[in-house]
């Protein structure tokens, strides 16, 4: 039974031409930018070459090479007889593809650049300074190598004192995907339930349901029914910018934890869609008239935007201060602390665990208040009924 | 045979008492007619029957037992305020409905196409409801209290907002079902097509049912009634005790008499007097009967 209601919420919702319209859009558009964004930053991909003029090349380049991967710099080295003169007015005279030229005397080499780049301009400097000491210390009998391996293990041990304010733009990142996408889900979720039972109220086809179905169930099959399709929604939207993060390698760039966030996404989603649809599908039943919907989703907005916010502004600058462990604990802040947190590596297991079990323990209760006002009020007909009143005839 | 009972219904809105005690049966086979003035308490009393509302006292059973979920399933509905989804094309609503009501989906499909096509709806299935016309959309309604073969019917003025030959339709579905051994409760306000349709009325006045039985039943509870029609001068006044004559217009009367003999004694007397051109009992119709019922309670308030 319950199934069967939750099918026809699913198919009305899912394969109405608006929905297959915006999904096949979101598809499109995320993938096609991805298909057309590759080769541009692929582009990146491709070492640049710097030509070295073969009378230097042979003592220059491993210091160029060595300099080079120091700095991360993506270039590569090819030794050729340069010619005397370059003529710094012509477009590509440096030759096709070529960032630069480095020409002789070892000392006091000449770099010509194809365009300006600090990064190539800064390897050559390092570079030709670090062959120069070089030559330098075995000029003066020293060893060079042991100079070299001492001046690289100079490094000092970096301790910090008191409180690291440092702010991590990757968990921050995460910490907000999850949460900004929670938000936009539950929301259109629970404003889908609410329109499909004040549809059910206002068209009054709910007499002949409820002549054969009980209140709860009816409103079991909504949510149900309305959380599967908002989980397709979320896949249709999630998975293309998954792969067109996989397709551009944005990942190791980023340095974001997938597993994590799909995780986290996973469980608040369904403690958070049980929470919120239940709920405002009940108090839905308020209702009469689609009109009358503000009195309904006002309250709601103010009740999911609430945490949101205070998850993107509490969490990140004091991940486990006492407000944020205690709206941790709070179900209908939960769905989106703990992602927060959790994402800034701020919240011990035993936090998570309890917040879960809060929630769940929530759950059952607020579906037996949500069903009792769905039954006292679903009937009811005219102006907006009292919360209360809804209670006591459900 | 199985029995719908509706036994001592009570409900109040606040302070308005909606039902107040009220009692009836309905056996298989049997179309009961449900009539009373607006705010009588019919819709009321036809919502506890099929659970959507909750009585404050009362019970009602199917073959002995309270009416459950299960019962309720085998109950076809057509509430007074018609409502199907409004987007939704009539064939699958109609499939949803009956698999709503326990029918596996071939059956569904199956009752789907049988209703349609008996109802003239057929070539609309594929229309959504909002597309079709009021009186079309009606026949679906009735298409969808029909549609899982139900063992009870229970219809709320379904015969409002029809035309002539919907009325027709409706009455002949009606008919039939009662014929396979289905209760069939429903409500009008169009008393001669209960008083030609039903085998039994039910009168509800104020939350209470104040008389209920077949027409002829009904009639027997009511003074006799002739009408009188003859040359007798406008004076005539007949010594017959127990008997009334009211004067209708010239040369016209209306007799009521407590028995036969006492109205015989005023034909004898008007037979000394005049001509008599017609003397006819009337059998007073349901429309009589109704107005009869409600301004003698209105007289005892
Ligand atoms: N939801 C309601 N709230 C308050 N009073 C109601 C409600 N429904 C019906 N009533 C009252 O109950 C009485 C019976 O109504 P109803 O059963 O609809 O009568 P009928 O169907 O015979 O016209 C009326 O006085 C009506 O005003
Ligand atoms: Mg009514």
């Amino acid at each position: 039974m319950i199934a069967l209601i939750a099918k026809r919420e699913f198919r009305t919702r899912a394969l109405s031409k608006a929905n297959l319209i915006t999904s096949a859009i979101m598809v499109v558009l995320v993938l096609g930018g991805a298909l057309i964004a590759k080769p541009f930053l692929a582009d990146d991909g491709e070492p640049a070459v710097v030509n070295v003029d073969s009378a230097i090349a042979g003592d220059l380049v491993p210091y160029l090479e060595a300099t080079a991967q120091a700095q991360d710099a993506h270039v590569v080295f090819e030794s050729v007889d340069a010619p005397d003169t370059v003529d710094v007015d012509q477009d590509g005279a440096l030759g096709e593809d070529i960032a630069g030229l480095i020409t002789g005397p070892l000392d006091a080499p000449r770099l010509y650049l194809a365009g300006g780049d600090d990064a190539l301009t800064s390897v050559v400097q390092s570079a030709t300074q670090a062959a120069a000491l070089d030559s330098a210390v075995e000029d003066l009998g020293g060893d060079a190598a042991a100079v070299s391996a001492s001046l690289a293990n100079s490094v000092p041990a970096v301790t910090i004192v008191g409180e690291t304010n440092e702010f991590n733009a990757g968990q921050f990142f995460s910490g907000m995907v999850v949460v900004i996408l929670l938000f936009f889900v539950l929301i259109q979720s629970a404003s889908v339930i609410m329109m499909g039972v004040v549809e059910e109220k206002s068209s009054r086809v709910v007499e002949i349901l409820l002549a054969t179905v009980k209140p709860a169930t009816l409103l079991g099959g909504k949510v149900l029914g309305v959380g599967m399709y908002s989980l397709l929604q979320a896949a249709t939207m999630f998975l293309p910018v998954v792969f067109a993060a996989w397709y551009l390698d944005l990942f190791g760039t980023l340095d974001v934890e997938v597993g994590t966030l799909v995780a986290n996404f996973a469980v608040w989603f369904v403690l958070g869609f049980a929470l919120f649809t239940i709920l405002f599908g009940g108090l839905a039943a308020l209702v009469s008239r689609q009109e009358d919907i503000g009195a309904i989703t006002t309250p709601m907005m103010f009740l999911m935007m609430a945490p949101l916010y205070l998850a993107i502004y509490l969490v990140p600058n004091n991940p486990d201060s006492t407000i944020s462990m205690v709206l941790t604990q709070v179900p209908f802040f939960a769905p989106f602390m703990v992602p927060m947190r959790s994402a800034f590596g701020a919240i011990s297991t035993g936090e998570v665990i309890l917040a879960v079990a809060l929630c769940v323990v929530t759950i059952p209760v607020l579906t037996w208040i949500a069903g009792r006002v769905y039954a006292g009020a679903v009937l009811n007909t005219g102006g907006r009924m009292k919360l209360a009143e809804a209670f006591k005839r459900g | 045979m199985p029995t719908l009972e509706i036994d001592s219904l009570a409900k109040s809105y606040g302070t308005v008492r909606a039902l107040d005690g009220v009692s009836f049966d309905v056996n298989s086979g049997e179309l009961f007619g449900f009539v009373g003035s607006n705010g009588a308490g019919k819709t009321t009393t036809m919502r506890i029957i099929l659970g959507v509302l909750r009585g404050d006292f009362g019970e009602v059973r199917w073959d002995g037992a309270p009416v459950d979920l299960d019962v309720r399933k085998r109950i076809g509905y057509m509430p007074e305020e018609r409502g199907l989804y409004p987007r939704m094309k009539v064939g699958e609503q109609l499939v949803y409905l009956a698999r709503l009501h326990g029918l596996d989906a071939g059956a569904a499909h199956a009752a789907m196409e049988h209703w349609t096509e008996v109802l003239g709806v057929a070539e609309r299935r594929g229309d959504e409801v909002e597309k079709l016309s009021l009186g079309n959309q009606q026949r679906v309604q009735l298409a969808s209290a029909l549609v899982h073969q139900p063992d009870i019917l229970v219809l709320d003025e379904p015969f409002s907002g029809l035309d002539p030959v919907a009325v027709a339709v409706m009455s002949d579905v009606l008919r039939t079902q009662a014929d396979r051994g289905v209760p069939v409760i429903f409500s009008s306000h169009q008393l001669e097509l209960v008083e030609r349709l039903c085998d039994r009325v039910g009168i509800v006045k104020a939350g209470r049912l104040v008389a209920s039985g077949t027409i002829d039943e009904l009639r027997a509870t009511d003074q006799l009634q002739w009408h009188l029609t003859g040359t007798m001068p406008e004076t005539w006044t007949p010594d017959a005790p127990g008997a009334t004559l009211t004067p209708q217009g010239p040369g016209v009367w209306r007799v009521e008499a407590e028995s036969t003999d006492a109205a015989q004694a005023v034909v004898a007397s008007a037979l000394h007097h005049g001509v008599v051109s017609e003397f006819t009992q009337v059998r007073p119709t349901l429309t009589d009967l109704f107005q009869g019922v409600v301004s003698e309670e209105e007289v005892a308030a």
